[in-house]
């Protein structure tokens, strides 16, 4: 099936050992963002959800927290998106277990919304903060996002923490901060890139939203989804 | 705003396939079949993936051949070594799983053993046990391991042992 122009071709005949497709259209690609206490991880949210939408993307978030609902709350009342399509997951423990070691809370939050408002595209999905070793398990999201920041210290990404080393996209927040805080962010692009072995990693600044379209331009890039 | 058509623009100009179900695995009796008469004709291409990719549901991915592939699955499907993720006249794809990377170590004694195996399960590092050896699975580069396992690995009682691949 060459697929030169996917509009206006339909697929090829089907070998008769084929089944038919087992739904008419596939689910909301899912991604999560990760990483430690105040890296930035909401505030990237609230950078991503404007431009998602722009851009036409049929975009729902769930937000974790440990015993609240602050973060999910916070989206709520941004105004960037229908507060309708932000559910809060409490995990009432290590904020890691409900991504990683038993992700059911976040799967059925994702159903549920992927139910209530098809059809989605994406579901974003917060991680409560956490430390570095903290994973995303695949079994719930597609993609994910390891945030962490300058204010942090720049021997952040040569520890190779799990989150650093594994996540599929590394974002390295509040370059504006550097400075102040006498970080080199040039060594904490080179350190990161070893301990990624290369593989991708941008700079942001939340607050301002610089470097946030080249997040979104990743993530379109390597997740797809209808628009 | 941009459209699906867009987002499916093939990232090589080449050729491109939607896929959104895993139709069997290569030994499935009507699949194997299909599959033989195809790679007589020679249009069977390999879609060789990392274990960590199996484990998505929306990934791109290209072929042996340099077909890429845009795959969106039902999140009850699984990809695993093996699968046919399209078939039809011309062609077939099949699934091939990476082979993974191990750090591979032996530890002199039981304490040491212990505590190479406690300081791995503390890092959430996946691992397998074979005889003697302790085999950590690598999702990044290899000095990152050996440099926290340093301090276990110093007095030379646990040791890091190259297997044949």
């Amino acid at each position: 099936m060459h697929i030169g122009d996917p509009a206006a071709q339909g697929p090829a005949p089907r070998h008769p050992a084929s089944p038919q497709p087992a739904s008419p259209r596939p689910g909301a690609a899912r991604v999560g963002i990760g990483g430690p206490v105040g890296s930035g991880k909401t505030a990237l949210l609230e950078q991503l959800i404007p431009r998602f939408i722009a851009r036409g993307t049929r975009l729902a978030v769930i937000t974790n927290d440990l015993v609240t609902r602050e973060d999910a709350e916070r989206v709520q009342r941004s105004g960037l998106i229908d507060p309708e399509r932000v559910m809060a997951v409490e995990t009432g423990a290590c904020p890691h277990t409900a991504i990683r070691e038993d992700p059911t809370l976040n799967i059925q939050a994702a159903d549920e919304l992927e139910a209530k408002f098809d059809p989605l595209d994406l579901v974003l999905i917060e991680s409560g903060g956490d430390n570095l070793a903290s994973t995303f398990s695949l079994d719930l999201v597609d993609y994910w996002l390891f945030v962490i920041d300058t204010a942090g210290g720049d021997d952040i990404p040569r520890k190779g923490g799990l989150g650093v080393v594994q996540c599929d996209l590394l974002v390295i927040n509040k370059i504006d901060l550097a400075p102040y805080v006498r970080v080199d962010v040039q060594r904490m692009i080179r350190e990161g890139s070893h301990a990624r072995s290369g593989r991708p990693l941008l700079l942001t600044n939340c607050h301002s939203g610089e470097g946030v379209d080249a997040v979104v331009e990743r993530i379109a890039a390597d997740v797809p989804f209808d628009r | 705003m941009i459209h699906s058509e867009a987002m499916y623009t093939s990232l090589s100009n080449g050729t491109l396939l939607r896929i959104d179900h895993i139709i069997g695995m290569a030994t499935d009796a009507a699949v194997a079949e299909a599959l033989h008469r195809l790679e007589h004709a020679g249009i069977v291409e390999y879609l060789t993936l990392s274990e960590t990719d199996t484990q998505r549901h929306h990934l791109r991915a290209i072929t042996d051949r340099g077909t890429e592939c845009v795959l969106r699955l039902p999140r009850s499907q699984k990809l695993s070594d093996g699968a046919v993720v399209f078939l039809d006249q011309t062609r077939a794809v099949v699934v091939r799983m990476a082979r993974r990377k191990w750090l591979v170590l032996e530890a002199d004694d039981v304490p040491r053993a212990l505590e190479v195996g406690y300081f791995a399960g503390n890092m959430h590092w996946k691992v397998a046990f074979g005889g003697s050896r302790l085999r950590i699975a690598l999702q990044g580069p290899v000095e990152i391991y050996l440099g926290r396992l340093a301090h276990l690995m110093a007095d030379g009682r646990v040791r890091r042992i190259e297997e044949a691949p």
